[in-house]
Order: structure tokens, then C-alpha cells, then sequence
């Protein structure tokens, strides 16, 4: 089962999340002007949401995580180190 | 002086005969990661200028493209005309490079959908090469090679199935993209 979790904090509620989500997993909570989650269970995992959040406010946990394997781990090795 | 290109990795040397069956490719981790990588760029910079030759007609080379090695890989497997069965032969026949499932929100009870003469399911692509290959180059997402998915899908369907598919692409992100299958009865 998904689990989501909303960092109250960052989030700036722009509603970019929920405007993109296609399956309606997200609300806006207009007294805290912030994200909520309210269908985790449609969740499928896309992931849109983190990417067009411009806080990284969210976590998905218990997610299958695609193989990533364009990564290039030369260069990611390099900007760990300048980062 | 007999000019020679430099190079930081020292060339292997070895012996080499004819043999029926290799059993090494050489190599360690690091050369199939290069080797991906630029398959990868040239796959994407191809897609890309084939769009900018063909435009919309890129969709469509590529979609056959897709299609006719759907249709082969199909041929491998069992044929069947139930659903479910074939779903798990798709499966087999995509393997874990696009790793996918069927799909359904929660207020639906049923995988699949019957609409008059045609069968509807969701599926859920969640590993994908296509996509990687699409982040590597920075191109986006339901391009021309979404459609070698595509047709790659359909063309194994029909060969499986023995009938007419359609694949739409509802959603796409970055960590797996939502697709719907239609299939059709009695039209092949």
C-alpha cells in the first residue's frame, strides 16, 4: 500500500500536485492553504507530483521505484562531491 | 614516429578463434553502462530527428516499427483468448525492462471493462526503457518512440490474441505511465 506524506512546511500550496494529478489523489486544504492527500489508494506511483513540485514536499513510501538506469553514476559521482 | 591515439584505459589483448558457442562477451559493468548509454543517445537522437524529418508521420514509422516486433515476439509464445492469460504472456514476452500491471482505481471492481464488443483494461507501466532512454536525452514523454511501445504492446496482443488492439496513453510520468488497452472482438 502507498503511503504519502506531505511536508506541511515546504509545501507553498501552489496546487501544481493537484492539478496534475490524474487520478485526484490530491486536495487543497483552503483553511491551511496547503496539499492534503485524500485517495492514497488511487495512487499509482507516477510520481508527476515530485516532479512538478517546486518544494520536493513529498514522500512516496512503499513505491516500486523504476530502474533508473539512464543515470550516468560518473557524473553523479562528481556533483556528490561538489554538492 | 608512428602516430598513436592516446587513451587512459589500457587495450586488452587476447586470443581469439572461431567457436560455436561463446562463452564470454568481455567486458565488466562499467562497459555495458557505457554501451547503454550510447545506445541510448543514439535511439534518442534518432527519434528526434525523425520527428523533425517526418513530423507527425514519425509516430506512425515507429508505431510499425513496434508493431512488427510485437508480432514476432508473439510467435513465441502460446496462443490464447482469454485475457488474463494473455496479459501474463505479454508479460513474459516484455520481460522486466518494461515491467507493467493491471490496473484499476479503487471504486472499480473489475480489471477490465466491457464495452459492447470491446474488452478495456488498464495497464501500469512501471519499468520502461523507453522512458529512460527519453530522460537520458531529455526529450519528452508520449513522443514518437511512446509508440514503439505501443505498437510493441499491440502487435503481441494481436499475435496472442488473434484479434484487433489499441493502446492509449492516459498518463505519463516519471516513474510509470498509465495506458489503456482495447481490445476488439471478432475484428481482425
Amino acid at each position: 500500500m502507498v503511503k504519502i506524506e506531505i511536508d506541511e512546511d515546504a509545501c507553498v500550496g501552489c496546487g501544481s500536485c493537484v492539478d496534475d494529478c490524474p487520478n485526484d489523489v490530491y486536495e487543497m486544504d483552503e483553511e491551511k492553504n496547503k496539499t492534503k492527500v485524500v485517495k492514497e489508494d488511487d495512487c499509482m506511483a507516477c510520481l508527476s507530483c515530485h516532479e512538478i513540485c517546486p518544494a520536493e514536499a513529498m514522500e512516496h513510501k512503499n513505491i516500486h521505484v523504476a530502474k533508473r538506469l539512464y543515470i550516468d553514476r560518473k557524473v553523479s559521482g562528481i556533483l556528490k562531491k561538489i554538492i | 614516429m608512428e602516430y598513436q591515439i592516446e587513451r587512459e584505459e589500457k587495450e586488452v589483448l587476447g586470443d581469439f578463434k572461431p567457436e560455436l558457442i561463446p562463452d564470454a562477451c568481455g567486458g565488466g559493468i562499467d562497459d555495458y553502462e557505457e554501451a547503454l548509454h550510447v545506445l541510448m543517445k543514439f535511439v534518442g537522437s534518432m527519434s528526434s530527428a525523425l520527428e523533425q524529418v517526418s513530423g507527425r508521420g514519425a509516430n506512425a514509422i515507429v508505431y510499425q516499427a513496434g508493431k512488427r516486433m510485437g508480432h514476432e515476439a508473439g510467435k513465441m509464445v502460446e496462443k490464447t483468448d482469454d485475457l488474463e492469460k494473455a496479459m501474463q504472456e505479454l508479460s513474459e514476452i516484455l520481460g522486466v525492462e518494461f515491467f507493467f500491471d493491471m490496473w484499476k482505481p479503487t471504486n472499480q471492481t473489475e480489471y477490465t471493462i466491457e464495452k459492447g464488443n470491446e474488452t478495456v483494461v488498464k495497464l501500469i507501466f512501471r519499468d520502461c526503457v523507453v522512458r529512460q532512454t527519453l530522460r537520458r536525452t531529455g526529450l519528452p514523454q508520449k513522443g514518437p518512440l511512446c509508440y514503439l511501445l505501443y505498437g510493441y504492446t499491440v502487435g503481441a496482443v494481436e499475435e496472442v490474441m488473434g484479434i484487433k488492439g489499441k493502446l492509449d496513453i492516459d498518463h505519463v510520468g516519471p516513474n510509470a505511465c498509465l495506458k489503456t488497452l482495447t481490445i476488439k472482438w471478432g475484428g481482425k
